[in-house]
């Protein structure tokens, strides 16, 4: 059984130049109705991107490749959520430029494995970043998520903390994995939640759970199937970066 | 006088061949009418005829006057890449010395006037190259684009009124007929092996009649006849200082258009296909560290690079794309986009190589080719020093042309150029900029109003080009 079509929202993509019969269409991202949620703008480029880590017939290389891309959108994006102050400075021409200068220190904090694959996009972006992680994995028992092992900046409460899991299904493991750094002192709005695809079902969750925490990704899919995988999704990330 | 001098053309600069590229393709007209028009240097090149006598020294002189001005813009061109194919019975006469080479019959002047037309016209032409072990033309061709001055030389290089129309400037090269035989002696004996029989048998067969009845006349329709060839200092020094001259009014017609255009362009909005970046906080996070004249090296190099990746995935937004409907591994379908076809990149050098990092953190493989644009120190004019283009480049989907600054948009003007003439269409033009000036940006437009831009940053219209050399620091 697959997820509802009534989210299936088909739009032509492309410059605004161009005229609305001249761009190709596609499926783009499902709306949420969520002021944290921060959806990457739906361009040609990132939907071909999207394309082709989707794609079953993209061998390892690419898909690495592709989703690396993909990563530094969104940990650019994620970067504009953090406080910044008013700062001019003198240009090599000797012109003034009234620009920004960051504010506040960040980490990231990947979900293992598949959070993993995410380093080296927000290492791209922030270089020497410090890295948390967070291994969570089912309980054979319970079914339930269950933590295995952490290991985490000490000065975590006063940092800015880029949380980081590619896929975002029914979000037990990020639930856990934001419990935690509540737990050391992170305050739930210093908290952006990185992924790539979202299931509704996992963003609503999120929103009801933890009403002030971001959330960045490049896409909201249709859905979940029977086995609470993301519909169409793009199968198990972690295997696909790491084994397959 | 089949033996040729040299069949290729040849530059005044040491690149040579760099300037030499592959296949041509189609050309993208502009037929949009509010279009202004752009004349590049090279648009109305001035062509100099040099004919005269075999071993009168005509290649000699054309060389000493390309090596004396010492510029890349000044081409010489042999009439002998001209020689007809031979059918069979020709070929085998050719063989035999008893093929008439000297005769204006020998030589293809169609061919010879469509070229001298297409660069006339600014265009690229493709040279044929002509065998002489073979006496046959090789598949093979080699282009010639944008020399602004071209020296015609060859014992015909007067005998077409079509040619001579071209032309310039007309010049015989007289030498006496001893000179020419003892030249030709010794030259086809040292470089060519023959033996000296063979050598006065085909002058008095070929050479000579014809020199009377062909080369000779065209002293009439000369403008100067030099004598002695390159021992005439004072015929070289007026021959250089006309093409001097040539060249000044050139520069002066070019940079006079350049400013047309820009007040043309102060009336008009930036067209829509101008995408200046939005300005988010990370994006003028990073401007403010790359623009501060206190950041370190480390800090400049690595935000730039940063942000030209951003940069090129904006500019990647503008390509064509078609819808394709994929399999994920869970077994759904997904209707998403591929890009219709390869997209390459011009590298617009110094500057535009700033942004090569970011390239490749976008497309890995990315073919790349790389034009050198300068600007003349004393007037300001851009001139084109050096261009390597994929051969294929014409086929692709799109081409990205980089830059790191845009300020009059001069250099900018004349690269979009030089990828039109190689056959790219217009609207598969992409250029992109970390910065760029309205000016700039609205003449560009105008002249080429098809092409689309991506632009980092706006700024104030006249800005030296300093992110190179913070980029590369020297």
């Amino acid at each position: 059984m697959s997820p509802s079509l009534e989210n299936v929202k088909v739009a032509p993509v492309g410059p605004d130049y161009r005229s609305e019969s001249t761009k190709p269409t596609a499926t783009i991202s499902t709306p949420v109705p969520f002021d944290t949620v921060t959806i990457l703008p739906q361009t040609p480029q990132l939907i071909a991107l999207l394309s082709t880590i989707r794609d079953k017939n993209t061998d390892r290389g690419d898909f690495i490749f592709y989703s690396n891309r993909i990563i530094r959108l969104l940990v650019e994006e994620g970067l504009n959520h953090l406080p910044t102050v008013e700062h001019t400075v003198t240009t090599p021409v000797g012109r003034t430029y009234d620009g920004l200068s960051f504010q506040g220190k960040i980490c990231g904090v990947s979900i293992m494995r598949a959070g993993e694959a995410m380093e080296q996009g927000l290492r791209d972006c922030c270089r020497s970043v410090r890295i948390g992680k967070i291994l969570i994995q089912r309980d054979e028992e319970t079914a339930q998520p269950k933590l295995f092992y952490d290991k985490l900046p000490e000065d975590i409460a006063d940092r800015w903390v880029l949380l980081l899991d590619p896929m975002f299904a029914t979000g037990g493991s990020a639930i856990m994995a934001v419990e935690v750094l509540k737990s050391r002192g992170v305050a739930e709005d210093r908290i952006l939640f990185i992924n790539l695809i979202a299931s509704p079902e996992g963003i609503k969750n999120f929103a009801t759970k933890f009403p002030k925490l971001r959330v960045v990704t490049a896409f909201v899919d249709q859905g979940l199937d029977e086995k609470n995988y993301i519909c169409p999704g793009l199968g198990d990330f972690g295997d696909r970066y790491y084994t397959r | 006088m089949h033996n040729s001098d040299h069949a290729l053309p040849v530059r005044g600069n040491p690149d040579a061949d760099a300037v030499i590229l592959g296949a041509a393709g189609d050309r993208a007209d502009g037929t949009i009418s509010k279009r202004a028009h752009y004349a590049p240097p090279w648009a109305d090149v001035s062509i100099i005829g040099i004919a005269g006598s075999s071993g009168s020294g005509k290649s000699t002189l054309s060389q000493a006057i390309v090596s004396k001005l010492n510029l890349p813009w000044v081409v010489i061109l042999s009439i002998d890449s001209f020689y007809k194919s031979l059918d069979p019975e020709s070929s085998r006469k050719a063989f035999r010395n008893e093929y008439d080479f000297d005769a204006p019959d020998a030589i293809d002047f169609d061919v010879l006037v469509e070229r001298l037309r297409d660069l006339k016209a600014g265009k690229r032409a493709e040279i044929p190259v002509y065998s002489f072990e073979k006496h046959a033309r090789l598949d093979k061709t080699t282009a010639i684009y944008s020399p602004h001055v071209l020296i015609l030389e060859g014992i015909f290089a007067l005998y077409d009124p079509r040619v001579l129309e071209l032309m310039d400037m007309k010049i015989f090269c007289e030498a006496d007929a001893d000179t020419c035989l003892s030249r030709r002696i010794l030259r086809d004996v040292r470089d060519r092996g023959r033996d000296i029989e063979g050598i006065i048998k085909q002058w008095f067969g070929f050479v000579k009649p014809n020199f009377e009845k062909f080369v000779d006349p065209q002293r009439k329709v000369a403008d100067i006849i030099v004598p002695r060839g390159v021992e005439n200092h004072v015929a070289i020094t007026m021959m250089t200082q006309f093409i001097e001259q040539k060249l000044l009014e050139k520069s002066k017609h070019h940079r006079a258009a350049l400013t047309r255009l820009e007040i043309e362009a102060q009336s008009q909005p930036l067209s829509k296909r101008v995408t200046v970046m939005e300005q988010t906080s990370q994006l003028r996070g990073m401007s403010t560290i790359i623009r501060d004249i206190d950041s370190s090296g480390e800090d400049f190099i690595f935000y730039f690079d940063r942000f030209a990746a951003l940069l090129v995935e904006q500019a990647l937004n503008n390509v064509s794309f078609e819808s394709i409907t994929i399999n994920t591994p869970p077994g759904h379908k997904y209707s998403g986009l591929c890009a219709r076809g390869e997209v390459s990149a011009v590298i617009l050098l110094r500057g535009g190589a700033a942004l090569e990092t970011g390239l490749r953190r976008v497309i890995d493989d990315c073919k790349t080719g790389r034009i050198l644009i300068q600007s003349n120190v004393r007037t300001g004019e851009p001139e084109l020093h050096y261009l390597v283009l994929p051969s294929d480049i014409h086929e692709h989907e799109a081409v990205l042309l980089l830059d790191a600054q845009m300020s009059s948009g001069g250099s900018a003007l004349m690269a979009v150029q030089v990828l039109v003439d190689h056959g790219v269409k217009m609207d598969r033009i992409v250029l992109a900029t970390y910065s760029a000036g309205r000016i700039g940006l609205h003449r560009l437009t105008t002249v080429f109003p098809d092409i689309a831009v991506v632009v980092g940053n706006l700024v104030k219209d006249v800005e030296e080009r300093w992110v190179e050399k913070r980029y590369f620091r020297c």
